[in-house]
């Protein structure tokens, strides 16, 4: 593992302070820069109004709610099968994963359970909407920092990942494809040696983007050092999931608040990472990636036999009570508070999402940056539009 | 201070993937250069991409299975099918019995400038009659044109692949796609 040498970071830090110091001689005026909300380092429409002063950023602020859809209200108006197409589309990039919590929350509520191999396929298809949504940040970096090849090989690589998800869900990004007590179909003949052979084409991919960006020499001067998150600022801004491990906290839904999944079943490791800065997160994320394959290899050659569905009533009603699940998605921990009194639709729905949180910390962590460092740091904190404003 | 391997690394995995695209195995062929054909992308118009067959591409209807029920249409979180239809008597089954009354379907109808492709509909019918088909070639230039009836519907059931059979392990029952 390799950690940012003190020197790199004092550097920066007293680059900070004396650039600080001629402004102050100077007597510059402030400018306020609008970055977005047409931005193409903002994943959609994220407005981030910064108060520069010369080439410093004095103050972020985070605008959300450009893309602002009412999902919260919309489920209450839905019955929970139809709730699910929607929550799909929240996180667009790791569609399936949405799904999970919402339907593990409700089987709770309903008392059921998921045979075994259907919790087996939902883990398989979890990770596999962890690597297509990860695989996209992978490349999506280098273009942040100005280096275009690595998102060429990011899409062309994630495109395996999803063949196989629409090949046995039917889309590509919007499987629909999990229900209350189990799934809607089994895997089809073949496709466990398909994507055997993907994973192992997604680790060449991975691979790749190691010796593109993380060993280039203008990537790491462009990250390292750059938008340090201490471990106990990310702790108190909410962070979660691969940030959060960045910031050296070993902390994984999946290994410390299994939700009854299949990853307590099989052997596998958390990275992460002491170092904090805009390059460990993205050696976090990248390490993820490679572990998720692993994973995914592991679950495909042990998935149990036996039915996918368990027994429930036609027209669901979930019953009355109050339940809340979270699990580690492709960006953090997402959680849906479901309460229900009884009726076909959910009554409230609170949905938590990752990137909400993940990207509360830009007025801390944007304060006394450069602007160029600015989109290094957008792009390393990785949030998806869909997920902040939901 | 830089370094230089990490650069040339960097150069090196680019220049593979160039040189994977230019000359593809193509068995003696091999230093002809031939970038379309190592190329990733499907020349969309010359050569038809092949969707797996669970693609949810378009719903196709198998008039002679829909009783009308509207299960579909009500369960449709979009509410973009519309289905209208009437009773008549029909002759009975058996000699001497009492004569039937069966749902005629008058109009079926998708707008498809609506729909979500969730599959909620083909899930519900209980009469199988609604089916998934990976064909996508239905674009129109005008968004009301979207609206498809029955019968292009039916049209489109000669594309429904038949399920695919499951992997071992598996206790469903494949299932038959009426003709």
């Amino acid at each position: 593992m390799t950690t940012t040498s003190d020197r790199d970071q004092l550097a920066y830090i007293s680059s900070q302070a004396a650039d600080a110091r001629v402004n102050v001689e100077l007597n510059t005026g402030d400018m306020t820069l609008n970055i977005g909300p047409q931005h193409p380092a903002t994943h959609g429409t994220l407005r981030i109004a910064c108060r520069l002063d010369g080439e410093q950023v004095i103050m972020a602020e985070p605008m959300m709610g450009y893309m602002h859809r009412g999902y919260e209200k919309l489920c209450e108006v839905r019955t929970y099968p139809q709730c699910t197409t929607l929550i799909n589309r929240i996180d667009w990039l790791g569609s399936f994963a949405n799904e999970v919590p919402f339907i593990l929350a409700a089987e709770r509520l309903m008392e059921v359970e998921a045979p075994p191999r259907a919790q087996w396929i939902r883990t398989i298809l979890f990770e596999l909407s962890r690597i297509a949504n990860v695989a996209l940040f992978l490349g999506d970096m280098g273009v942040q920092l100005g280096a275009l090849t690595p998102v060429f090989f990011a899409f062309r690589d994630r495109e395996h990942v999803l063949n196989q998800i629409e090949a046995i869900t039917g889309g590509r990004f919007h499987p629909n494809f999990d229900r209350i007590g189990g799934l809607k179909d089994d895997i089809p003949r073949g496709w466990i040696e398909e994507t055997k052979s993907v994973m192992v084409k997604m680790r060449t991919f991975c691979d790749e983007m190691e010796d593109l960006l993380v060993g280039n020499e203008i990537f790491q001067a462009r990250c390292r050092g750059v938008g340090v998150i201490p471990a106990d600022v990310a702790l108190n801004y909410g962070m979660s999931g691969a940030n959060l491990r960045a910031s050296g906290v070993d902390w994984d839904l999946r290994r410390d608040a299994n939700p009854g999944l299949a990853w307590d079943q099989i052997d596998w490791r958390v990275w992460t990472h002491p170092d904090g800065d805009s390059f460990a997160r993205y050696w976090v994320r990248l390490q993820e990636t490679r572990e998720a394959t692993y994973i995914v290899d592991k679950l495909l050659d042990g998935i149990p036999s036996g039915p996918i569905m368990a027994k429930v009533p036609r027209i669901i009603k979930v019953p009355a009570g109050e339940a809340y699940i979270s699990t580690e998605n492709p960006l953090g921990e997402m959680g849906y508070y479901i309460v229900s009194k009884g009726e076909l639709g959910p009554f409230r729905v609170k949905i938590r999402t990752p990137s909400f949180n993940n990207i509360s910390v830009v007025p801390w962590v944007m304060k006394g940056v450069y602007v160029p460092d600015v989109i290094t740091i957008l792009g390393s904190l990785y949030f998806i539009l869909g997920d902040i404003d939901r | 201070m830089p370094q230089l391997p990490g650069l040339i690394k960097g150069l090196g995995v680019t220049a593979k993937t160039a040189v994977r695209t230019l000359f593809p195995k193509r068995g003696w062929k091999t230093l002809i250069p031939a970038p379309q054909k190592g190329a990733v992308t499907v020349q969309y118009p010359h050569e038809k991409e092949a969707p797996p067959d669970r693609a949810r591409g378009v719903i196709a209807l198998h008039e002679e299975n829909c009783t009308a029920c509207m299960l579909c249409s009500r369960s449709c979180p979009d509410w973009c099918i519309y289905i209208e239809g009437h009773k008549v008597k029909a002759p009975p089954r058996r000699a001497g019995g009492k004569a039937r009354s069966v749902n005629m379907l008058d109009r079926f109808d998708i707008d498809y400038a609506l729909c979500m492709y969730c599959g909620i509909c083909v899930e519900v019918c209980p009469f199988d009659a609604l089916f998934w088909t990976p064909e996508y070639e239905y674009s129109e230039p005008r968004i009301a044109d979207l609206l498809h009836d029955k019968i292009r519907l039916g049209e489109w059931m000669d594309t429904v692949p038949d399920f695919l059979e499951y992997e071992s392990g598996s206790e469903q029952k494949v299932r038959k796609v009426p003709r």
